[in-house]
């Protein structure tokens, strides 16, 4: 069964918020294969970030299955890490202590997780902040951190929601490089949610489409790896973008 | 700011003399307004002799401890009510009307059980810190973030960690904000229970005063209450930046 290989797998899988009209996400049949990185556009409110959070356990489906790595995930798992959209660091540790978080919660930091710890923070350039404050950083910096804690406990996988929309766009870009770099060095399989167009070509080998709760088209990237800021501005990587610019239905006047 | 400081205390100087003067030319009865240099003089014997001093530590010991008992108390509770949908649900409207009833109404009852002097104005200041904490507790607790909460469910943390580690923590600045009101509060709370069934304490020297119609004992008193208040309320907020230094780290930048 080919089905086991796949780091997510979606059965007929529908979920409705109690007490709203209609399902945020209906009857999906999708899977993402392990490995690689994997972007899931779509508007506001399609319900992309309802499917993360399906596949990261912190809801669960009415009908139809979950699978993550072959299992059902009846509750957050270890293996799979999560970015929010906000970094969501605690205000009160240190940028070393919330990288840890993850560790310090199951017990003992160990001195080699120190020392993990350190080489995350350097591989995102924040080695000279380990000592201060969340509220002492900027929004990328705070990104970074997030992205850092993320990766500690070396997870397989890792679900990221529109984790750098409030940046700025330099800023974006280089958190992008980061991701990439990381993924890439871990071999982590990423399941990345935005709604921006450029951001997913930009990142995946993958792209998906989501549209009132359904997965309505998909398609890869031809663009070569490594990726470089060059890359956005070629003739594929504008097509890759009208593409799926073209997938997500003609512009709705009157919504937002 | 220090220029307003200064401009300040220029203004505490000028109206004390705006009273002396005004004492002193109108010779209003020192029995109803004494003069600033009447009051200094009550003030410094008060605290060389040394009259004042075991009221000041009555007053003291009942204020803290009762400040500690509510506060403690307070925050259990809130710790409880504010984890258990259920409980809150059930005991918030008693917990409401045991706040709108005057405490110090309740003053003659506990004097019945628990009779005159430090019990009874201990009991009437901790039930008096109750509240501010029991409620900012309950508001911090829940002012965590649903994306916070997510990652300690993500993280595989247990209930009891997601409020030691996260929840706690993140409500500081709310409680931290009760014990300041708090404070505030334990201090009338005890001078007015002195006044009720006090038979030491800076409140029933007030008290004692009016009965010998000193009134520049109880002006003095007034001073020594202020600056008790302004004490322990510049101690908790010593104890808030302790405790909230990585909050505020970074906070101007």
């Amino acid at each position: 069964m080919p089905i086991e290989s796949n780091f997510l797998q979606l059965n007929s899988t529908t979920f409705a918020y109690e007490g709203a009209v209609g399902n945020v996400v209906s009857s999906i049949n999708w899977s993402i294969p392990e490995g690689g990185i994997h972007c899931l556009v779509g508007r506001s409110g399609c319900g992309k970030t309802t499917l993360l959070k399906l596949a990261a356990g912190l809801l669960q489906p009415d009908t139809g299955t979950v699978r993550v790595l072959g299992t059902d995930v009846p509750e957050p798992s270890q293996h799979v890490g999560f970015v929010f959209q906000s970094p969501s660091l605690l205000e009160w540790q240190t940028v070393l202590n919330n990288v840890l978080l993850p560790i310090s919660l199951h017990g003992t930091v160990t001195a080699t997780d120190h020392i993990a710890a350190n080489e995350l923070l350097q591989l995102v350039g924040l080695q000279e902040h380990t000592d201060r404050y969340p509220r002492q950083l900027s929004g990328g910096q705070q990104s970074r951190v997030a992205l850092a804690r993320a990766l500690i406990t070396e997870p397989i996988g890792l679900l990221m929601d529109e984790p750098f929309a409030a940046l700025d766009a330099i800023t974006r870009e280089e958190l992008q490089d980061d991701l990439l770099q990381l993924a890439s060095l871990r071999k982590t399989t990423v399941l990345f949610v935005t709604h921006d167009i450029g951001e997913a070509v930009y990142l995946a080998d993958k792209v998906a489409v989501m549209d009132a709760g359904r997965i309505v088209f998909s398609t890869d990237v031809a663009l070569p790896r490594p990726r470089n800021q060059t890359q956005r501005y070629s003739s594929l990587f504008n097509a890759t973008c009208l593409n799926l610019r073209n997938a997500m239905g003609p512009e709705r006047k009157g919504e937002v | 700011m220090k220029q307003t400081s200064l401009l300040s205390l220029t203004l505490f100087a000028i109206l004390l003399l705006l009273w002396e003067g005004i004492v002193r030319t109108t010779g209003i009865s020192a029995l109803v307004v004494p003069a600033p240099s009447a009051i200094l003089i009550v003030l410094w014997e008060g605290l060389t002799v040394g009259f004042l001093w075991p009221h000041i530590w009555v007053t003291s010991v009942e204020t803290l401890a009762g400040f500690a008992l509510g506060c403690i108390i307070g925050f259990i509770a809130g710790v409880i009510l504010g984890e258990i949908e259920f409980l809150r649900q059930l005991l918030w409207p008693y917990v409401l009307a045991s706040q709108v009833v005057p405490k110090l109404a309740l003053g003659p009852i506990f004097i019945v059980w628990f009779g005159f002097g430090m019990t009874s104005t201990i009991v009437i200041t901790a039930l008096i810190c109750f509240f501010p904490l029991l409620e900012n507790t309950m508001t911090g607790l829940q002012s965590v973030s649903r994306n916070k909460r997510d990652l300690f469910r993500m993280l595989g943390a247990s209930r009891w960690q997601t409020l030691i580690k996260l929840k706690v923590p993140s409500g500081l600045p709310i409680i931290m904000a009760g014990v300041r009101i708090a404070i505030v509060l334990a201090l009338v709370g005890a001078v007015v229970g002195e006044f009720i069934g006090g038979s030491q304490g800076l409140g029933a020297s007030i008290i004692t005063a009016q009965g010998m119609m000193d009134s520049a004992l109880m002006f003095a008193l007034f001073i020594v209450i202020t600056a008790l208040g302004l004490i322990f309320y510049q101690l908790t907020i010593v104890a808030e930046q302790y405790l909230l230094s990585g909050w505020t780290k970074g906070q101007d930048q």
